[in-house]
């Protein structure tokens, strides 16, 4: 009886403990009896020779409480169910050897994997790093900005392969314990402003008259310059020097305090023939002049050749330098350094001129602002000072009593206020100031378990925790006050009340958290900036198109929610989202200006759909080369959930070779040819060659660019717009390829077909499970399948439709008990 | 190893390398005690360092010292380079995952589960404690990303800025920031009790399987109220002071040698003000072109070279400058003091990556050096370089010279033997 020592439970649980264990041993020898026959008439044949195959069923042990033997039955039985195995040609054996034993295992592989869990899914989760910074964004009403900027003091989520919610991956640490000390202390300097009101400044430089610029342009003194002076503008193009030219920093604007300010651009189109671009981007003054330009604040198209003047609002520290940056290419041979000739302004090329830029700020709706009156409830200010009206013990309960219920998400009683509230008696008796008093309480509020945890006693969560878990699900973060007052009235579990809550909520902002951390987990888009291309083979990448990359995706997933499509439209859609430069690297006409908006395509365009977008073909590249290993392994883990093992220890990795003289699919069939090696590819390397019509960067390609020489291409053009070059034509690519069905496919249309004709169900199924995991905090497993299932059949006559799916997840088993 | 008992004049010592310690916590310190202690430092290039430029071809004491090795062959007495050690199973959910296992040798890090586990420095730390005002010092040259991994699997995250650690080591804060610091930890202390009372009431209401996170987190509670005690302690002596100046922040990260250099000149002044005994040191990927050398594309880029002849040159262009880079570190840690010997004599500096070849994202045959400590050096141990050794067992040896006394660590099969 092993596994009753192992499991350490209070003794009036033992007599269920051991019917269950009586219960395991039983199906265990059901499945014993069951399956010999079906492996001996089917299996053994291959599975007994190590040549053929990594498993080898004469070896492989029936103790499923070992999980890595529970493991590879859980892949037995899933290869089996799918159809893969027995692989074509051998015969599909017998339903009456084949449906005992598989009913067996399942039976055997549920009861395993319930003794091994227990008797509750899901345990205490904490808040994630991202959650944290939601909660203190919405709990103390403070800007978003400040409330990234207080999290960087807490322990990064650890890589644990899996959606960062779930428990049983969650580190805790003195660590945490420490950083959660430091961030509220952090959160509350942000939070609690008081004294006299900052004044609001006003910022102007008129371009055309800045010393600076007119000094930097004046090439006769430096020889270096490359804008160019107009009488009521300076003209500007891209270069290395264009991120310090324009920026605030040396206009003489210094961000006097943390806040949101008003940026105003005016800037119109010089000498262009088509519509020119200019980012506005913000941060840290680096050393010297240069800028440290770390965040894009917005992208925008000039075309009017009156110019066009845009306004932005943004947080900004002291220290941060706002500037407009033109993205306008220009011949080297106009910006030679230190050249005393003034060849700008001979240059007829294209540019921006910038008129103006504005900065008003800090911007304040009220002082001292909403977070500091939301959280010194009760308290009058007079020039921003607080005023106490009665006992300070008697305020810090106030305070206390307002927040404590909001933070811990949860009616709370008498003595838990009293208790929080006393922590801030030494202090008062200590006689110091009452900010720094009442921060004792609260710090301790911001660090405590029940405020850093999703807690829930019952077996069904109580309202309470339903409103919570409902809330960190759709907007990764604390219930609103109609949430909890629902849930105060016991009046959140009712089916109707759920379903238009789901509603309010999904149509709230908020919900896009939910949106970008999906996508940044399920679909791992929070890599994709993780390499960056060669420049020599991808000169056209920058940072304005990985931005519309990724927006692309998460307004593609948004609209699927919002309009409520079937999940086909996930693997092919005939719509996307586009800029004009998204567009062109698309190779798709016709679509104006840097904003993102809802494209429909044509017919016969291979967009459309998660793996046509360029931000999925980034994060499974490398940066330089792409691998249908990398792509087929996303779409087996992230689309279809069904991941590859491993590769077995002595498999080298296929070395990559741009010379262009093997492409990677020759490197693969050489791998192919090795019998287990091939168990593996065989579902790994179809759609890896589906997608292999897609270059590092997202771009569709024919031939691959290779490194070397001679020199075969100068880019190509589109829509009279040139993508330069240059690099080597490489050899042709072949995305061609057949399934482990046994379909074949020419190319990447033909397999999202595929896909769509054959697997609907499995990738339906696995986005479901991803988000049960994410809103419940533990992987879906084993036992856990037949209830996903379900959720799935409710949607199914539908088409799976995304936002129907939600509300059957969230009213399921699965999301409303532990 | 000999060390001499003889107590030098440490204020003396100290001024002629640039650290002067402030009065009166060290003046009781003999020189003798600082040196007395074990040290370790780990470096680890996580783009990999090209095989065939790195390894000699050679084994033994007489190798013939590689590309890479000439720039440090001055000191070839005082460093092993082995060959044929790795960890096992390092194929990860994303490929540069081994970077994460370097010092803890988890397999299969990121997938299906992952926990990460206790790392060679933090083992270290550990041992060590509150002995010193940081039981570890966790650098980095771009961003907070470390190698160190507390025995949960945890991060510690990592410093990137060598100016704000100097002012944590080295510079004493004005008198109303002091005061506010010593406030906090007052009200930390109070906070930390009250809240390990909530915890433990909370502990009495909940399930089984809730009960194991939150013991786990009353468990963090104490511990971190502990520690608090020891910084409290800390706080109230004041630093070591040094003459030399504080640094400035190398703020262009395309500069990743000024970063690397700036980290790497800090390293005697942590060991020899006896501020922490462990450093860890991660040179990452800066994903931007990098200054001073002739490659348009970045390092990451660079090492997936693809088998491009002009690509493979400029990353052993960089490459090359990295270990000659890093051979400042020994010369100033191998620099001997009056009596003949050196802080090296006490360290050991584990230099290498976790990856073998990055071109394929290989974890296998791992570029290591070992320079410094009790350890007998000047030789090229060469393991099997298909079937690994594994490189915990060098990790024991390691932790061994710290002074603990364990058999085994990670995925360790015994003590390395130096063959």
């Amino acid at each position: 009886m092993a596994v009753v020592r192992e499991y350490s439970v209070g003794k009036r649980f033992l007599p269920n403990l051991i019917v269950s264990v009586l219960l395991l041993i039983g199906s265990i020898k059901a499945f014993e009896e069951e399956i010999e026959p079906l492996l001996a008439a089917t299996c053994l044949a291959c599975h007994s020779n190590e040549a053929l195959s990594m498993l080898d069923f004469t070896k492989l042990d029936h103790d499923l409480s070992d999980p890595a033997v529970f493991r590879k039955w859980e892949r037995v039985f899933d290869r089996i169910e799918r159809g893969e195995m027995p692989p074509a040609p051998m015969p599909t054996p017998d339903s009456s050897l084949l449906e005992p034993a598989m009913a067996a295992l399942k039976e055997a592989l549920i009861d395993a994997n319930l003794e091994r869990r227990g008797p509750r899914r899901t345990s205490l989760r904490r808040l994630t790093r991202l959650e944290y910074q939601y909660t203190i964004e919405d709990l103390l009403h403070i800007d978003p900005e400040a409330a990234k900027g207080v999290v960087v003091v807490l322990p990064a989520e650890a890589d644990s392969g899996g959606i960062d919610t779930v428990a049983t991956n969650q580190g805790i640490s003195p660590l945490h314990v420490r950083g959660y000390m430091a961030a509220a202390q952090d959160a509350l300097d942000v939070a609690l402003q008081v004294g006299p009101r900052p004044n609001t400044g006003m910022f102007v430089t008129n371009y055309a008259k800045s010393n600076y610029l007119r000094f930097m342009s004046n090439a006769e003194i430096l020889g270096g310059g490359i804008t160019k002076v107009l009488d009521d503008a300076i003209v500007g193009y891209f270069d290395g020097g264009s991120t310090y030219m324009f920026h605030s920093g040396t206009e003489g604007y210094a961000v006097p305090m943390p806040g949101r300010y008003n940026v105003r651009i005016d800037a119109y189109p010089h000498r262009n023939l088509k519509p020119v671009t200019f980012t506005v981007e913000s941060g840290p003054t680096a050393s010297g002049a240069t800028a440290v330009l770390s965040n894009m604040l917005g992208v925008y198209d000039l075309v009017d050749p009156d110019g066009r003047q845009v306004e932005l609002t943004t947080y900004l520290r002291p220290g941060d330098v706002v500037t407009p940056v033109p993205y306008v290419s220009i011949p080297a041979w106009v910006y030679q350094y230190y050249d005393p000739d003034k060849k700008i302004q001979e240059y007829e090329g294209e540019g921006i001129a910038f008129k103006t830029l504005a900065i008003q700020g800090p911007l304040f709706e009220q002082w001292p602002p909403r977070s500091t009156r939301e959280l010194l409830v009760g308290i009058e200010f007079e020039n921003g000072e607080p005023v106490l009206s009665k006992s300070p013990k008697e305020h810090v309960r106030d305070i206390v009593a307002a927040f404590a219920p909001k933070a811990f998400r949860r009616s709370l009683s008498d003595q838990t206020i009293d208790r929080y509230s006393a922590l801030a008696e030494p202090a008062l008796d200590d006689r110091r100031d009452f900010l720094s008093a009442v921060r004792v309480p609260l710090t301790a509020i911001l660090t405590a378990p029940a405020f850093l945890f999703q807690s829930g006693d019952d077996e069904y969560l109580d309202d309470f925790a339903l409103a919570s878990r409902l809330s960190y699900f759709l907007w990764r973060s604390m219930p609103d006050d109609k949430l909890l007052n629902l849930a105060a009235s016991d009046g959140l579990s009712h089916p109707t009340t759920l379903k238009s809550e789901i509603e309010r909520m999904l149509d709230d902002p908020k919900s896009q958290r939910f949106i970008k951390d999906f996508a940044g987990q399920a679909f791992r888009l929070y890599e994709l900036h993780a390499t960056n291309p060669d420049p020599r083979l991808y000169p056209e990448y920058d940072s304005r198109l990985a931005r519309a990359m990724s927006e692309e995706t998460e307004l593609f997933l948004a609209e699927l929610i919002d309009a409520d499509h079937g999940i086909r439209n996930l693997i092919k859609a005939d719509f996307t989202f586009l800029n004009r430069r998204l567009a062109e690297h698309y190779r798709i006409a016709n679509i104006e200006g840097q904003f993102m908006r809802k494209v429909a395509l044509p017919s016969d365009h291979v967009r459309g759909g998660l793996l046509s977008q360029a931000s999925i073909h980034k994060i499974t590249a490398n940066g330089t080369t792409t691998s249908p290993v990398p792509r087929g392994n996303f779409v087996l883990t992230n689309v279809l959930g069904q991941p590859a093992p491993p590769p077995p220890p002595s498999v080298a990795g296929l070395e990559p070779d741009t010379r262009g003289t093997t492409t990677i699919r020759e490197q693969l069939d050489a791998h192919r040819s090795n019998t287990v090696c091939a168990s593996c590819h065989l579902s790994i390397d179809p759609p890896g060659f589906a997608m292999e019509s897609f270059n590092p960067i997202g771009g569709f390609r024919a031939f691959y660019r290779s490194t070397g020489s001679p020199v075969t291409s100068d880019g190509d053009t589109f829509e009279g717009q040139t993508y330069p070059g240059p690099y080597r034509m490489g050899m042709e690519v072949d995305a061609s390829g057949v399934t482990p069905e046994g379909d074949t496919f020419s190319g990447f249309t033909e397999y999202q077909d595929l896909m769509v004709e054959k697997k609907l169900a499995y990738i339906a199924q696995h986005f479901a499970s991803q988000l049960i995991v994410l809103a419940t905090g533990a992987e879906v497993q084993f036992a856990d399948r037949d209830a996903i299932k379900n959720i799935i059949a409710q949607v199914e006559p539908d088409d799976y439709p995304v936002r129907g799916m939600i509300h059957a997840v969230v009213q399921s088993e699965l999301f409303r008990k532990q | 190893m000999k060390m001499t008992k003889h107590v030098l004049n440490r204020r003396h010592f100290l001024r002629a390398t640039g650290v002067f310690l402030a009065l009166p916590m060290l003046e009781s310190l003999s020189f003798a005690d600082v040196k007395r202690y074990a040290r370790m430092v780990n470096i680890c290039a996580t783009l990999g360092l090209y095989a065939d430029s790195w390894f000699p071809k050679t084994a033994g004491i007489e190798y013939e010292p590689s590309e890479y090795l000439k720039h440090i062959d001055a000191f070839r007495d005082r460093y092993t380079v082995f060959s044929g050690l790795g960890h096992q199973n390092q194929t990860g959910r994303q490929a540069h995952n081994s970077e994460i296992t370097w010092l803890t040798s988890a397999e299969h890090p990121g997938l299906d589960g992952f926990v990460n586990t206790l790392s060679l420095d933090q083992a270290a730390a550990e041992f060590i404690g509150y002995e010193t005002r940081f039981p570890s010092v966790v650098l980095a040259t771009n961003n907070a990303q470390s190698q160190s991994y507390t025995k949960g699997g945890v991060m510690v995250p990592a410093e990137t800025s060598p100016s704000a650690l100097f002012t944590h080591l080295f510079l004493q804060g004005d008198p109303a920031s002091v005061t506010r610091e010593t406030q906090r930890l007052t009200d930390g202390g109070s906070i930390l009790d009250h809240l390990q009372s909530e915890t433990a009431s909370l502990l009495s209401q909940v399930s089984n399987s809730d009960r194991r996170k939150l013991d786990a987190y009353y468990e963090a509670l104490r511990s971190a109220e502990r520690e608090l005690v020891s910084v409290r302690a800390w706080h109230d002596l004041p630093k070591p002071t040094v003459t030399q100046e504080a640094p400035a922040d190398v703020e262009d990260r395309a500069d990743l040698i000024g970063r690397f250099r700036a980290m790497l000149k800090l390293i005697p002044l942590i060991l020899e003000t006896d501020s922490s005994r462990v450093v860890s040191l991660m040179i990452q990927d800066h994903g931007v072109v990098l200054n001073g050398f002739d490659a348009a594309v970045d390092q990451h880029n660079l090492s997936h070279h693809g088998q491009d002849e002009s690509k493979i040159a400029h990353l052993r262009q960089v490459e090359n400058v990295i270990v000659k880079t890093f051979g400042e570190l020994l010369s100033n840690l191998g620099e001997r003091y009056d009596d003949g010997t050196s802080l090296l004599d006490s360290t050991t500096v584990l230099f290498g990556s976790n990856l073998g070849n990055a071109n394929s994202h290989s974890a296998k045959n791992l570029p290591i050096l070992v320079a410094g400590g009790p350890l007998p050096h000047g030789k090229h141990v060469a393991y099997d370089g298909e079937i690994n050794t594994p490189l915990s067992n060098l990790f024991v040896t390691l932790l061994n010279t710290m002074g603990m006394e364990i058999e085994a660590f990670g995925h360790s099969s015994e003590a390395l033997r130096w063959i």
